[in-house]
């Protein structure tokens, strides 16, 4: 098996940004797959996130949140130099609503990579992937010299997990 | 289940709408929405419009370095403010199905108080069309602008 640098750092980083902080943290997203140009996560439901109170369907914006994580990282996993990928537009379509208390599985993959545009693809399933809740489409700015890059991350990562360490 | 403790009947659900609409109360529909309460937003009427608005939180933070506001959450922000546009201002009692959502991000949303507002671009029989937009400063310079489709019977 060949060791590959970028991939065996970019997992951990991943996994911290994601998992760890901001939204992904709050609504509990685990990433299960990461390869190049494509990464999956899973979403376990929580009654926070109901969007339909009759029905108990969660909110599409967290179908958006998974995807758009998904796509995001995927896009990101096939970059030379880690850093950010700003989305430019998603859209999203609903084949239909998301049962209630079950996971929803997700995966997003890089399908063009251009000079300056990254074209993705995803996908979010319960049971079965031929039988999806939601399809989307996602484009992504390809910035060279980053401001902003992983490293950003992992450190406001570390100084919120441990305070005093700035 | 503990999910279902949660759930509001659905006959519940029309008079709660039907009360919100009379007092001219559109939180009263957000309340209902515990997605609403996830992303913390809050509902309000000015000038006879309907404006949404997102308080910074940390757990909407999509990427800590900037620091900026999810994508996502920017998204699901942007499909509430449909989802109550439509339920306050149309005469429906059903809960809108969303059929597909196209958002464009045109700035980066930063950390601090977003707004948005929506507007009705057609209603038929089965479907309704919106147009929302994000901004934060000004809203001539939006974060972001979405069009959603809901149907509805």
């Amino acid at each position: 098996m060949d060791f590959n640098l970028k991939s065996s750092f970019f997992k951990p980083a991943l996994k911290m940004a994601m998992e760890k902080t901001g939204h992904g943290r709050k609504l509990g997203f685990s990433i299960t797959g990461v390869s190049d140009g494509s990464v999956s996560l899973v979403y376990p439901y929580d009654t926070e996130a109901v969007g339909n109170p009759v029905t108990g369907v969660i909110h599409g914006g967290v179908i958006v949140s998974l995807l758009d994580t998904c796509c995001g990282c995927a896009a990101m996993s096939i970059m030379e130099t880690p850093s950010i990928t700003p989305t430019v537009d998603l859209r999203l379509d609903y084949m239909h609503p998301a049962e209630p208390m079950k996971p929803v599985y997700a995966s997003g993959k890089v399908y063009k990579i251009t000079a300056s545009v990254i074209f993705c693809r995803g996908v979010a399933w319960q049971d079965d992937t031929a039988n999806p809740i939601a399809h989307c489409v996602a484009n992504f700015m390809r910035i060279g010299a980053p401001k902003t890059n992983l490293s950003g991350i992992f450190k406001a990562g570390i100084s919120r997990m441990i305070p005093w360490a700035k | 289940m503990s999910g279902d403790k949660n759930k509001i009947k659905a006959e519940d659900f029309t008079k709660n709408l039907r009360e919100a609409r009379d007092s001219s109360s559109p939180e009263k529909i957000l309340d209902m929405i515990p997605y609403g309460n996830l992303i913390g937003s809050k509902a309000r009427l000015c000038e006879e419009k309907l404006n949404l608005m997102l308080d910074p939180r940390q757990s909407n933070i999509g990427n800590p370095s900037l620091p900026a506001i999810h994508g996502g959450v920017i998204a699901g922000f942007l499909e509430l403010a449909s989802i109550i546009e439509v339920l306050y201002w149309l005469e429906i009692d059903c809960f809108p199905k969303v059929i597909d959502f196209s958002i464009d991000y045109l700035r980066p949303a930063r950390y601090k108080t977003t707004y948005a507002s929506c507007e009705i671009l057609r209603q038929g029989n089965k479907l309704v069309n919106t147009s929302v937009i994000a901004w934060q400063d000004n809203k001539n310079l939006p974060v972001a602008s979405a069009r959603c489709h809901f149907l509805i019977n």
